[in-house]
């Protein structure tokens, strides 16, 4: 049978209430679907029990901190915001292997919300876990493609259980059961966005300095699909973003030399994530990225690429 | 009806199971280490695709499964690896393909068996493989694409499928008939 909403968030709920009891739990939000929707069916099952937690790491996107609290305080819940950014940025400053930057990402969080459930006396942690997540982690005969940092990025002492309803789902029925739960539309269709944030966009050694870069650039990739969208040029992929690459090219800037980074856009189609095709963006529209990020980021970038790879061979997000 | 999903360890075990649910079918993801009584109380078995490479000496990890292909008298379909494993064990050659294949392939049907009844003779499939099999003595080939010239057989004596290919992703066409016409296959 096809993925039922109902009987899921029933059953959901009555599981969710006999793991935790009489506890209190706390849930991480990151104002991604995954997290959202199983907020929504936690505060459905615990009621005052559960407190919302969203950690600010100073490598989300343009804006995301605020909209977070706006879209689930429209959605009636309580939201605790904790500005931790400067921690994470100073822990993963000349950090380049994508496993360490996602373990320590991972551990970090943990100690935030080790905080937070501390002073609710919290004894549960609720996260948006989907399946993906685990299966990219990885264990026993199945490879580690990428430690996800809510399954093996946590560190193996931790103060509190895990609750994870959503384990078994993949994004589209994440999506069907917000749309259920009376989510709003544009949270239930937002794009993906990975749990270690930028940190995953800046290849190779991290600094403050690249993650504003491609902050900047993923607002510019956002802004110019979605009017690309908008005017009927091209159906919305599933996910669009740029990347920023070592890799320094020889440029031309006004007669002078330049010698920048290089940025990749990206940009696909996929249902649940585990199998992707990259999108045929119109030349126009990769054509008007370029030109934005070449001249609003020009004292950093000077080039930028298309990634045509699908998954397999490559993942979604190239770390 | 219950199927068993035996996991060899793919990113795609897990969709298998979801595929068979959609399919309205009961399916449990299993260890290659259950014990075959365990595996006996269904009515159809799954081998997982996984980054094992049964050909190159990984043949080792895959537990009891030499075990549930002696034994397991029902429909049994192998994917990717499972499917390599299949046709070694049954006396081929698992080996690295010379044209491997990652993403979107052409398939080309040869013969429109029970499991490709019904669908188009060339559709679009994925495929993630460094190995293929070969020479698999008292199988008969029924799909190939460009590189690769075993995607699909079948056991000439037994009820026995594999395919290179993963039909239980979303971008592979006509998967989930694929699923559909295999449990077709199974009794109850």
């Amino acid at each position: 049978m096809k993925f039922d909403p109902s009987s899921f968030s029933q059953s959901a709920i009555e599981s969710m209430r006999r793991q935790v009891g009489n506890s209190n739990a706390i849930i991480a939000v990151s104002g991604g679907v995954d997290s959202s929707v199983a907020a929504a069916l936690a505060s459905k099952a615990l009621g005052s029990r559960i407190k919302c937690v969203f950690v600010d790491t100073g490598l989300m996107r343009e804006g995301e901190a605020e909209k977070v609290k706006e879209s689930l305080s429209s959605a009636g819940v309580q939201v605790e915001v904790i500005d931790e950014s400067k921690k994470f940025l100073s822990a993963l400053k000349g950090v380049s292997n994508p496993e360490k930057k996602r373990k320590i990402i991972g551990k970090l969080f943990i100690r935030a919300f080790e905080k937070a459930a501390k002073s609710f006396r919290a004894k549960f942690l609720v996260q948006g876990t989907i399946a993906p997540d685990w299966i990219e982690s990885g264990s026993g005969l199945r490879d580690t493609i990428k430690s996800h940092h809510n399954v093996g990025g946590l560190p193996k002492k931790m103060g509190m259980a895990v609750v994870e309803p959503l384990r078994e789902l993949y994004k589209d029925e994440v999506r069907q059961l917000g749309a259920f739960l009376g989510l709003p539309e544009s949270l239930c269709q937002r794009q993906p966005f990975p749990g270690p944030g930028l940190a995953v966009r800046v290849m190779g050694s991290i600094t403050p300095k690249k993650v504003e870069v491609v902050r900047k650039a993923c607002a510019i990739v956002e802004e110019e699909i979605e009017a690309a969208c908008k005017a009927g040029k091209m159906e919305r992929p599933w996910q669009y973003f740029a990347v920023l690459l070592p890799v320094k090219s020889v440029g031309v800037l006004g007669d002078a030399r330049a010698y920048g980074y290089t940025i990749a856009i990206r940009a696909v189609e996929s249902i649940d994530g585990m199998t992707a095709k990259a999108s045929a963006v119109p030349f126009e529209v990769i054509e008007r990225i370029s030109e934005r990020i070449t001249r609003q980021l020009k004292e950093h970038v000077n080039r930028v690429v298309y990634d045509a790879t699908s998954k397999p061979p490559g993942t979604i997000e190239w770390e | 009806m219950k199927v068993a999903i035996v996991d060899f360890g793919s990113q795609w075990t897990h969709r298998i199971h979801r595929t068979i649910s959609y399919l309205g079918k009961e399916s449990k993801i299993l260890p290659v280490k259950a014990p075959l009584k365990e595996i006996m109380a269904y009515d159809a078995l799954i081998f997982s695709g996984g980054a094992i490479r049964v050909g190159l000496g990984d043949v080792d990890q895959t537990g009891n499964a030499r075990k549930y292909l002696d034994n397991f008298q029902g429909p049994i379909l192998g994917v990717c690896a499972g499917q390599q494993f299949i046709g070694l064990h049954f006396g081929g050659k698992a080996q690295p393909s010379p044209g491997p294949e990652y993403g979107k392939v052409e398939l080309f049907v040869d013969d429109k068996d029970e499991i490709f009844q019904g669908l188009p003779d060339r559709f679009t499939v994925w495929a993630s493989h460094n190995d293929e099999v070969i020479n698999t003595p008292g199988f008969k080939i029924l799909a190939h694409s460009k590189d690769c010239s075993n995607h699909a057989f079948k056991s000439l004596s037994r009820p026995i499928w594999g395919c290179l290919f993963h039909p239980e992703v979303e971008h592979t066409e006509y998967g989930s008939q694929i699923y559909a016409n295999f449990l077709g296959m199974a009794k109850r």
